[in-house]
């Protein structure tokens, strides 16, 4: 294929502005797949992506598509991921395109995904092509929009196509657009072979199949090719495109996009980012933007039925195989028994996991708070890094703690924008810009501590808006804070599984909320059980459940015993369904409320 | 030769149904009586080839009959006699058998009187559960504590002096003061036996389903908390002791040799068959496979007169040791560790020291001796110590 007739895309768009219908129309259009073929939204394959109505994998699919000079073009639109938990994968995907559908819907206007996403497109230098959706809703303000693209984004919005991906209006011109805005890719076939690693998962039948860019030379069946980053040497058994349908084909020439299988078992090996060259004729240098990926949300998952700690744990591998990104090593608590410490790209990405093993593999879990990474400088001098709140050191032993940072961009109506300079304040965060995006729409940048995002600010920023505001962040450094280990006492016992790392200033409240929950969520035990928030040997709150007062079955309608015995079998076995610390028996809620502990506090 | 049984008799109609009533009983046509007592009669005739289906040893000796309800006493006379001559046909009541008739104060006319003598009834109980009117009206009874007075006076004239008063704390409208008058009344009654509930909050009865609900019907809203239900119990275990009504049980409490007999056969288990609706029935195993077999007729009128199959429940060896301290222990007596090594075998006891030092360790059981015994606190939390005799899984002490 000729690189002048290639056009590589993407779609960036906030949730629910149309993306993955604006795919399946142009998937449509191409006859790439027929209307009878059509399930809604395509690409959007796995459950909970369709569900939820965003998408977690990458995806790349080829269309031929016929435009008005008569030419037909070999169209690759690589599907991103939209969330912020994922934009190293975005990253990427983008790295791999040359231009992007920057997609809008013309009710909503600029959100704070798409600004994100925006902004990583143009720093790959994309062309970026802004599509109005939705145009057919009557809440439709195209103007306003437009307003918004040149205020927000920093692009001409005059030529914007103008479209409904529902009903079809305006997405031929998108096609004769990509033709026309979009360059083709540079790099020659002859080349030494550089190909971008931007997707992979593992199937069972053919190992991990990877998606590739690439950028320069041929990647041929039969081909070594050798991993960059870790020197690895797979020999290639099949090379293919999805059509959406998977295509088998001989080669992959400089500005193509598709996948190949080599026989790779793990997928941890076929890191995204990385870069494929030739064994023979490898390259001189890799692609660059590669990154490790870091986790930056950790929790402990423990099985609420200690028996299934096996399950939860080949659930784990299974799912790993399929997501190198996600980090497990056995921990264990006093409390809960024996568990994974986790990590995740961010709270979205936390909330998958535990979902798919939920139901994937039906499990019942219980989480414990989610916390971050710290740098800790001991008194000695040296440096060691803490995300679970059992390693945290002695505070005599701590000279500096330093805690991860985010630059948070949030869009919102003027209306809203007292609460949320509340909520961000209370969260300890930094102004570092406020300006008026279009008539009344607001963007704030605040540096934010990362470790009071985890929690439940989300759900705050949620609540404060209305719905009304969106947000999207990266990870900005480091603070130096004086961070502290709270612990809850049950009746003089601490529960690991309940400790939390939080700012000194917030020690107080935090205690006092949390230990006013455990009141309400710890049932009467047979005696005075004490609930005391500590900070080191100091004791910054204390409520007491007081004992049970009766619990006694009087009346024996005409000798029925197994009714009597029902009743203390029933008993015993929500017992048993509680976690027993010392003599006190404690509910799965109370080790859910630490993650809601903030909402008291507001 | 076996122990003698006790019978139990249902007759679940009432002529209204009170509100904290968890039981099968209801308002039903007199149209349906008599089809009910061909089907209890029909029952009675045929209970040793039941017990010998159920795989149970039954005796043919029995020393206690009880008639419960509902209110037995709204049968007539002929439906009465019918089921005592039914019972006397099939089994032999020992000398001084223990014969005793529930009864809605109100109930007792003379006719009915002569009758339950006739029939050779030589205790009654009573329905009482407060001699404040305005408490017992909130709960359907029909009642006024006069009529009890005169209901009373009326059985002793008649030879009937060994009367049970039940008494519930808990009810809509009860205070400390109030719970002191019935207290007091049914302790200047001189009634040798008095039966004290807590009333009881489950899904079972319309006014638990409007306290789980929150809500106001049946004077839900003025029925006392928890804390106070607890305190007005603890009140009548001591103002009755005080009284020489000792408790011998949870919810009994009785001048001595006036104890229930057939109450304490479900306490220690000894056997006892029951007919009609939603009946229990306990005999002793005819094989050394299992210890005992529980079983019970349908817990509805209609399907048990249309001929419902009894649910059947076999008590395994571990089923019948755990029964021993769950049951056992609401006597105030309490259970004989040396009876329970010569029944179960030594090991059992021993395994079950850690138990008994735990809640000793509470303050919820006594531990004399041989003999364990529930505190008064244990008394009031007694299903927190009943809990932990019941093997789950491993935790099983014997096979």
């Amino acid at each position: 294929m000729d690189a002048a007739y290639i056009r590589n895309f993407a779609i960036i768009a906030h949730i629910d502005h149309g993306k993955s219908t604006l795919a399946d129309r142009l998937l449509e259009l191409t006859g790439s797949l027929t209307a009878r073929e059509m399930q809604a939204q395509v690409l959007d394959a796995m459950d909970l992506e369709r569900e939820r109505g965003i998408t977690i994998k990458a995806h790349a699919v080829r269309m031929a598509y016929p435009a008005h000079d008569g030419k037909i073009y070999q169209l690759n639109l690589i599907d991103t991921p939209g969330h912020v938990d994922f934009s190293y994968e975005v990253s990427r995907s983008l790295a791999s395109c040359e231009g992007a559908l920057l997609v809008v819907d013309a009710s909503q206007g600029v959100e704070a995904q798409t600004l994100a996403n925006a902004y990583l497109a143009i720093n790959h230098r994309l062309e970026i092509i802004p599509v109005i959706n939705k145009i057919d809703l009557p809440s439709a303000d195209i103007p306003r929009v437009k307003e918004m693209i040149e205020g927000a984004v920093g692009l001409d919005a005059s030529d914007a196509c103008l479209i409904s991906a529902k009903t079809g209006q305006g997405v031929p011109d998108v096609l004769e657009v990509i033709v026309r805005r979009i360059p083709p890719p540079k790099g020659s076939p002859q080349r030494h072979l550089q190909a971008l690693i931007f997707d992979s998962w593992f199937d069972p039948y053919r190992g991990v199949v990877v998606l590739a860019r690439v950028f320069e030379g041929t990647l041929k069946k039969g081909q070594k090719i050798r991993l960059w980053s870790n020197g690895r040497v797979f020999q290639v058994e099949t090379i293919g495109v999805l059509t959406p349908k998977p295509v088998e084909i001989e080669e992959l020439v400089a500005g193509e996009v598709g996948f190949l299988i080599a026989n790779i078992k793990n997928v941890a090996d076929t890191k995204i980012g990385d870069t494929i060259t030739d064994d023979e004729r490898p390259a001189i240098e890799p692609l660059p933007g590669f990154e490790e990926i870091k986790p930056m949300v950790f929790a402990g998952l423990y099985t609420v039925d200690a028996h299934e700690h096996t399950q939860l744990r080949e659930a784990l591998e299974k799912l790993r195989l399929n997501d190198s990104s996600f980090f497990f090593e056995p921990e264990s608590s006093v409390a809960l028994g024996f568990g994974f410490r986790c990590g995740f790209l961010g709270l979205l990405h936390m909330e998958i996991i535990q979902e798919r093993l939920e139901r994937e593999y039906n499990l019942e879990l219980i989480t414990t708070a989610p916390g971050v990474r710290y740098k800790i400088t001991l008194t000695d001098g040296s440096l060691i890094e803490v995300d679970n709140p059992s390693r945290w050191p002695d505070q005599s032993e701590i000279a500096k703690v330093e805690e991860p940072v985010i630059l948070a961009v949030i869009l919102t109506n003027e209306e809203f924008v007292g609460g949320i300079l509340k909520l961000v304040e209370e969260k300890r965060g930094k102004q570092k810009s406020f300006e008026y995006v279009s008539g009344s729409r607001v963007m704030l940048q605040y540096e934010l501590p990362l470790n009071e995002i985890v929690l439940d600010f989300y759900d705050r920023l949620k609540s404060v808006s209305r719905g009304y505001a969106s947000l999207d962040y990266h990870l900005a450094g480091y603070w130096e804070s004086p961070m502290v280990k709270l612990d809850i006492l049950v009746a003089g016992d601490p529960v690991d599984a309940l400790s939390l790392i939080v700012h000194r200033d917030f020690a107080y409240e935090r205690g006092r909320a949390l230990v006013s929950k455990m009141r309400e969520l710890i049932p009467r035990q047979m005696f005075e059980v004490a609930i005391q928030a500590a900070v080191g040997a100091k004791i910054i709150s204390r409520e007491t459940v007081a004992a049970i007062r009766k619990n006694v079955l009087a009346k024996c309608y005409g000798g029925d015993i197994t009714r009597k015995r029902k009743l203390l079998e029933k008993q015993k076995e929500g017992k048993r369904r509680m976690k027993r610390i010392g003599r006190v028996d404690i509910p799965q809620e109370a080790f859910l409320a630490v993650l809601k502990v903030g909402e008291n506090s507001s | 030769m076996g122990m003698p049984l006790g019978l139990y008799l249902s007759v679940p109609f009432c002529r209204t149904k009170c509100t904290y009533c968890n039981f099968a009983s209801d308002v039903f046509s007199r149209a349906v009586f008599d089809r009910y007592l061909d089907r209890v009669c029909a029952d009675i005739h045929t209970t040793p080839e039941s017990a010998g289906q159920m795989g149970a040893r039954l005796e043919r000796d029995a020393d206690s009959v009880y008639l419960g309800g509902g209110t037995p006493t709204i049968l007539d006379s002929h439906q009465l006699e019918r089921l005592f001559v039914t019972v006397r046909q099939n089994f032999r009541l020992v000398p001084e058998t223990e014969i005793t008739v529930e009864c809605a104060p109100g109930t007792l006319t003379p006719a009915v009187v002569e009758t339950l003598l006739r029939c050779g009834v030589n205790r009654v109980s009573l329905g009482v559960q407060s001699f404040v009117d305005r408490e017992a009206a909130s709960v359907g009874r029909l009642h006024k504590r006069e009529t009890v007075l005169d209901d009373i006076v009326r059985l002793r004239g008649a030879g009937i002096s060994n009367i049970n008063v039940d008494l519930i704390a808990g009810l809509p409208h009860q205070t400390a003061e109030s719970w002191k008058e019935s207290l007091e009344s049914v302790i200047a009654l001189g009634v040798p036996h008095v039966s004290v509930y807590m009333l009881e909050v489950d899904e079972d009865s319309r006014l638990g389903r409007e306290l789980i609900a929150g809500g106001t019907k049946y004077h839900a809203h003025f029925v006392p908390d928890e804390e106070l239900t607890a305190e007005l119990y603890e009140r009548a275990c001591e103002q009755l002791n005080c009284a020489g009504i000792t408790q011998y049980e949870i919810s009994n409490f009785a001048r001595g040799g006036f104890e229930s007999r057939h109450n304490l056969k479900y306490w220690t288990r000894e056997p006892y068959v029951g007919f009609g609706v939603d009946a229990h029935s306990m005999l002793k195993s005819a094989s050394e496979e299992f210890a005992a077999v529980r079983f019970a007729t349908a817990d509805a009128l209609e399907a048990y007169v249309a001929g419902a199959s009894v649910q059947r429940t076999e008590v395994s060896r571990q089923a019948a040791l755990e029964e021993t301290f769950f049951l056992g222990l609401r006597l105030t007596r309490g259970v004989d560790l040396e009876q329970v090594r010569s029944e179960f075998g030594t090991g059992v006891v021993t395994a079950l020291g850690a138990v008994l030092v735990d809640l000793a360790s509470f303050g919820l059981i006594d531990w004399e001796g041989d003999w364990v015994r529930l505190t008064s606190r244990g008394r009031l939390v007694s299903n927190e110590v009943f809990e932990r005799f019941l093997a789950s899984g491993a935790d099983a002490v014997m096979r």
